[in-house]
């Protein structure tokens, strides 16, 4: 368990106090992938280095397991560092040693002896699935790659926490994808706490149990990754949310349906969980004699659940689409007005 | 031509003798003081502003004399060290006070060059700062630091050329006595001729050896 108890970071640049972090309260759950995002200088890297204490607060405390690692000495803090794994946006390789020597390279500074090593190296690299490239050197590999043996290195001293600093943001999409998995796959397997900042929703929606949003060194929203993609409360996450889930009417659109005498309302119909799988439009539809029309949608998948997003133009007299309205909501499903027109 | 081939080797040997010497010194100064440097920086592993400002000052106060004045003011402490102020040991010396901090700036400069990245890395696998630098800094700018000391070893010959006014031999010094002060234009093309060579020689080892150890 990491927690955050009111952790600043002030830097001084010239005669400028620049606050970093601004009191940040947090708990990751042991086992937990938790995200932070935020746009870049919101802060999200200060609060990640704080943990491993690459970056020291300015006042706080952070605590790992219920143990307040800035008061440790230089040694024991060395120490705690080996419980926590860590992989980089730039993957901070040695680039004059080869890929063995590279995973090699926390089990050695260790004094591991050299057997050991060897066997420990062999299996990290078969668990990123990259056995075959270990007398390669880091410039003749791809960057999934490259985050590949970052991830090997950093598992080599069996972490119990993994930090990633925007593990896949000079990745393509495709490698993205195949480095979060690699990621859930540690989770799981290990059972290891990863702690991951970005700037990409998309990441957040993929793999994290959690999710914190950072602005101007704060924490403005938090909760778990349903929660806050189905309803973000502020513009910011709003903004966040809709960069990966498109849930707004386009403008034409918008445009043609926004005429009074169409005698309609538009209303906004989330389905979580259970209900999308009840074909609740036609029953509605049939039920009270209206006619509704699907203007938008979508549905994804949100953390292993399908999440759908309809927007909805309902046609008939304002007393039944009340009605149905009721009875739509009965079902654990979320209904908004968009427009309405009709009463 | 005035002088015999015996001369000639002879100086050659004197100059290798004397840029050899002088590297092996300044390249241990230089190395600690430039180490130094750098991880006395702020923001770097041993953040010390004290120490740095202090080691910055006395390498550019170093660095701005003249060889040549170096070589005369600092003839008290040759005649310290070697018990004598001329020929080719007291030459050493001024070359040690002058190629030490040359050599600190060149492997500062190297070893700045490595990625703060790989410095994080290092930190955050709890690497001590000894591992850090021996491990991890080290390593990374070897290529660098080969082609730095390279360089240094050039500049060395060059200075030592004017090692002839204190009496220390070597080519440099055949050239003006003999090529410059006494006409003899054969002479001064010869040794120009070897050092051109010793340098060129010199420089492809260098590169080489960069080239070898940029991967171990």
């Amino acid at each position: 368990m990491i927690q955050f108890e009111g952790v600043t970071k002030t830097y001084q640049s010239g005669k400028q106090e620049i606050h970093a972090l601004n009191g940040i309260d947090l708990t990751v759950e042991t086992g937990e992938i938790f995200g932070v995002i935020g746009f870049s200088g919101a802060g999200k890297s200060s609060l990640i280095r704080t943990v491993n204490l690459l970056e020291r607060p300015s006042s706080g405390h952070v605590r790992i397991d219920g143990k307040d690692i800035s008061t440790l000495s230089a040694k024991e803090i060395r120490k705690t560092r080996k419980d926590i794994g860590m992989i980089f946006q730039h993957f901070n390789l040695l680039n004059s040693k080869t890929v063995f020597h590279n995973v090699a390279m926390p089990l050695i500074l260790a004094n591991t002896p050299k057997n050991k090593i060897k066997e420990q190296v062999k299996e990290l690299l078969d668990f990123v699935g990259l056995s075959d490239q270990a007398t390669k050197y880091p410039d003749q590999l791809s960057g999934g790659q490259k985050q590949r043996i970052g991830i090997a290195r950093a598992l080599a001293t069996n972490p119990s926490v993994l930090l990633c600093d925007e593990a896949t943001s000079a990745l393509d999409p495709q490698t993205t994808q195949a480095i979060l998995e690699l990621l859930r796959r540690i989770n799981r397997e290990y059972n290891i706490t990863i702690l991951l900042i970005t700037h990409e929703m998309g990441v957040i929606r993929e793999i994290c149990d959690k999710v914190a949003v950072l602005e101007a060194g704060k924490v403005i929203e938090q909760g778990t990754v349903f929660e806050v993609f189905t309803n973000p409360q502020q513009p910011t996450t709003q903004r966040f949310v809709r960069s990966v889930m498109n849930d707004e009417l386009p403008e034409s659109l918008l445009k043609q349906i926004q005429n009074p005498s169409r005698k309609n309302s538009i209303y906004r119909i989330q389905f979580t969980g259970t209900s999308v799988g009840q074909p609740l439009m036609s029953r509605i539809s049939r039920k009270y004699q209206l006619d509704l029309n699907v203007l938008f949608g979508n549905i994804t998948e949100l953390q292993g659940a399908p999440y759908g997003n309809l927007i909805v133009e309902f046609t008939g007299p304002a007393e039944e689409i009340k009605k149905a309205l009721a009875d739509i909501r009965e079902g654990n499903v979320h209904v908004e007005e968009v427009l309405n027109y009709a009463s | 031509m005035l002088v015999d081939n015996e001369q000639i080797l002879e100086a050659l040997w004197e100059t290798i003798y004397m840029t050899g010497v002088a590297f092996l010194f300044s390249v241990i100064i230089g190395f600690i003081l430039g180490l130094l440097l750098v991880v006395t920086r702020k923001g770097h592993l041993l953040e010390n502003e004290p120490v740095s400002k202090v080691l910055n000052a006395i390498i550019n106060i170093f660095r701005s004399v003249p060889f040549i004045i170096l070589m005369v003011a600092i003839i008290p402490l040759t005649r310290i060290i070697v018990g004598t102020s001329i020929g080719t040991a007291a030459a050493i010396v001024p070359l040690v006070f002058y190629a030490g901090p040359y050599i600190a700036r060149l492997i500062e400069n190297s070893l700045l060059e490595v990625d703060k990245g790989v410095i994080e890395a290092a930190q955050a696998m709890g690497a001590s700062p000894f591992q850090i630098v021996f491990r991890f800094l080290i390593p990374e700018a070897l290529s660098s630091l080969v082609l730095a000391l390279t360089i240094a070893i050039v500049g060395l010959i060059g200075a030592s050329a004017m090692a002839g006014a204190i009496g220390g031999g070597g080519l440099g010094d055949l050239a003006i006595t003999y090529g410059y002060q006494r006409f003899d234009t054969l002479v001064m093309v010869v040794t120009v001729a070897i050092l051109v060579v010793l340098v060129q020689g010199v420089q492809s080892g260098g590169n080489l050896l960069s080239r070898r150890v940029r991967r171990r």
